[in-house]
């Protein structure tokens, strides 16, 4: 008895263990270095190991602690959406967000200057970004009443805003332009970010 | 010199006990003047801007306010020595424990007009409600709404703010009312455009008293997807509001109104499906973010246990008002003829009486009644010259709108009161009649719209 469930638990271990995974980062370091040399090295995968080295040396855990899988095999490439984002100034950063994980997180992959305080726990209104056209804001499901609840509380808030950490890239939003607002509800008015960018 | 005089006298007068009539105990059911002939002679008559009057008047004038319920009095008291934390502080029992007190507030004003607590944020009175929300709503959606709807017998608050945002560029248009004070809801969907951002419409009119087809305009505003603001200060505790059943987005409540304190008030907002608002009041991102800045929590409280008593005593309130109405209606039609009633008699609320008196001058008759503090239009228009802006959008005549009264009924109005206000009422119209040519040539049937006036 004891024996079957172990076996079909190693089962499910083997069958993921080729895929790609995000893991948390207390706990699971040991694991993913590991996995990090089985993996293919693809360009995916480099840039998930290269800033889960970064956050492992950096105070701030500014990784959220989200699981993102891929929906194919490893050897697929993980499907991409383009994301435009528009910081205060007006200049434009092109990114590629893979399917599945939310701005906030992809937003950090790219040393975007977008604040995550609470770290997607919806807690915070610092991850705010205005959605630029209303037919893609209307492709984005509807926001729960606690996400609306802290959006309530953003700096500049507009019709078409949204919490970033909440806005999970799917297909359907391919393209789609994000404006920063030029400040959050944390009163730098002295032209003060906080670490990590 | 004279000056000085009348200070000692008014100093002597109340500060000398005072006997029979006026005790500070029977507040509440202020009893009027004895005789009318014995003012010079009444040592403990009162001398106030010139006017020897006998005793304190009779209070009929609730809509302008209400007296504060002994029960709401002995909360706020408590709670203003006791609670003195500031409920925003996080960190210790004293913020804690006033944060519990205005949660239990905001528990009870939810109640009464069945929404959810964290759909309400205080605020300092219905003026600054109404405010926020016209101006905060047509802020936040100013790049695709740019067209206000509302009516012309609002409360000067939300008409000056819908002036403001004309000022601003925005359209506005106030809709006339029917005769008896309703809003026509065919006019109102004619008005409606595609860029139409709020729809504003008062529950009980403050001057006449008249309730509007809430649920008929609530769902107007539903199919057309408009947010639908409604100034409910009237109306709360006094009759059946239910923000579902009138699909409203906003509402604004006041303190003062339905015998609670002063200085407080409440905004419903809406949050399915969500409306947003622009603050007029930035800060630290208390109420919601919609009103920064630290409550009052003795107000707070005060109001909470204003509304829970409202809820419960509504029915009984609704019953003795409407008696003592049709007391007063009715004593003042047997002994005058001539007498209108400005609104709807129907859709009305019963503590609110506007009468206007044919062939008599409106300031005349207030002076004459000096026992009896009612207000002619309302409180906000009695500082200018103007007539009463409500009255004449009903259509009602330059003369007939002078001579209007409002008697407000409430919770603490006895029935002597009323007897004796009838009594006063109709001895002053009786003998400012007399006086009046105007009467006299209607006696003598000469039709009063064909006079021609000469030219000033």
């Amino acid at each position: 008895m004891l024996f079957r469930r172990l076996s079909r638990l190693g089962f499910r271990i083997a069958k993921e263990l080729p895929k790609e995974r995000h893991f948390s980062v207390c706990g699971r370091r040991i694991l993913q270095r590991s996995y990090g040399q089985y993996l293919h090295s693809s360009a995916v995968t480099q840039t998930q190991t290269r800033t889960f080295r970064q956050a492992l040396f950096s105070n701030n855990h500014n990784l959220c602690t989200s699981f993102s899988t891929s929906s194919g095999t490893s050897s697929e490439e993980t499907k991409k959406i383009n994301v435009i984002f528009v910081d205060k100034d007006g200049e434009e950063i092109h990114i590629k967000v893979p399917i599945g994980m939310n701005i906030l997180e992809a937003a950090h992959e790219n040393d975007i200057e977008l604040e995550g305080a609470c770290e997607c726990s919806l807690a915070c209104s610092t991850c705010h970004v205005i959605v630029m056209d209303t037919e893609y804001y209307n492709k984005l499901e509807e926001p729960t009443d606690e996400e609306n609840d802290m959006l309530d509380l953003a700096f500049a808030l507009t019709e078409t805003s949204r919490l970033g950490c909440q806005v999970i890239a799917k297909p359907e939003i391919d393209g789609i332009r994000l404006a920063i607002p030029s400040a959050t509800r944390n009163f730098a008015v002295d032209g003060f970010v906080p670490k990590p960018h | 010199m004279t000056s000085k005089a009348v200070f000692s006298t008014i100093r002597r007068s109340l500060t000398k006990p005072r006997g029979g009539a006026v005790s500070r105990g029977h507040h509440l059911s202020t009893s009027a003047a004895t005789a009318s002939e014995s003012y010079a002679s009444d040592e403990h008559a009162i001398l106030m801007k010139g006017v020897r009057i006998s005793g304190r008047p009779l209070y009929l004038d609730m809509q302008s306010t209400t007296p504060l319920d002994p029960r709401v009095f002995d909360a706020m008291n408590a709670s203003s020595i006791y609670d003195y934390g500031n409920p925003h502080s996080r960190t210790h029992l004293y913020g804690w424990e006033a944060e519990n007190a205005v949660e239990v507030a905001r528990i009870q004003v939810a109640k009464l007009i069945g929404a959810s607590s964290k759909e309400i944020v205080f605020l300092s009175g219905a003026t600054e409600a109404n405010n926020t929300v016209v101006k905060g709503v047509m802020h936040f959606y100013k790049d695709k709404k740019r067209h206000v709807i509302t009516t012309q017998t609002e409360h000067k608050c939300v008409l000056d703010s819908c002036r403001h945002l004309q000022q601003e560029g925005f359209e506005v248009t106030y809709l006339p009312v029917k005769t008896d004070g309703l809003v026509d809801l065919e006019m109102l969907r004619e008005s409606i455009r595609p860029d139409t951002g709020l729809v504003s419409v008062m529950a009980v009119n403050n001057e006449i008293g008249v309730v509007q087809p809430m649920e008929e305009i609530g769902r107007i505003c539903k199919e057309h997807k408009i947010p639908f603001h409604t100034d409910a200060a009237q109306a709360i505790g006094k009759i059946p509001v239910d923000v579902e059943k009138w699909n409203v987005s906003f509402m604004s409540m006041s303190g003062h109104k339905i015998y609670g304190p002063k200085g407080v008030g409440a905004m419903y907002v809406r949050r399915r499906p969500r409306v947003r608002l622009e603050p007029l009041m930035n800060g630290g991102g208390q109420e919601r973010g919609l009103r920064s800045g630290t409550l009052a929590t003795q107000q707070v409280v005060g109001f909470g246990v204003a509304c829970e008593l409202a809820m419960k005593e509504m029915e009984y309130d609704e019953k003795w008002i409407k008696r003592l109405q049709e007391r007063l209606l009715n004593g003042v039609r047997e002994k005058l003829d001539g007498v209108v009633v400005n609104g709807s008699l129907e859709s009305r609320y019963a503590g609110n009486l506007n009468l206007s008196f044919a062939y008599v001058e409106g300031e005349s008759l207030l002076m004459g009644l000096k026992e009896v503090a009612v207000s002619s239009g309302s409180a906000c228009t009695s500082a200018s010259l103007e007539p009463s802006y409500v009255l004449r959008a009903l259509g009602v005549d330059e003369d007939m709108a002078h001579t209007s009264i409002r008697f407000g009924i409430g919770r603490f109005t006895t029935e002597e009161e009323i007897d004796k206000a009838v009594e006063l009422t109709v001895k002053q119209v009786e003998k400012l009649r007399e006086m009046s040519p105007l009467y006299e040539m209607v006696k003598d049937g000469i039709d009063i719209k064909n006079i021609q006036w000469s030219q000033h």
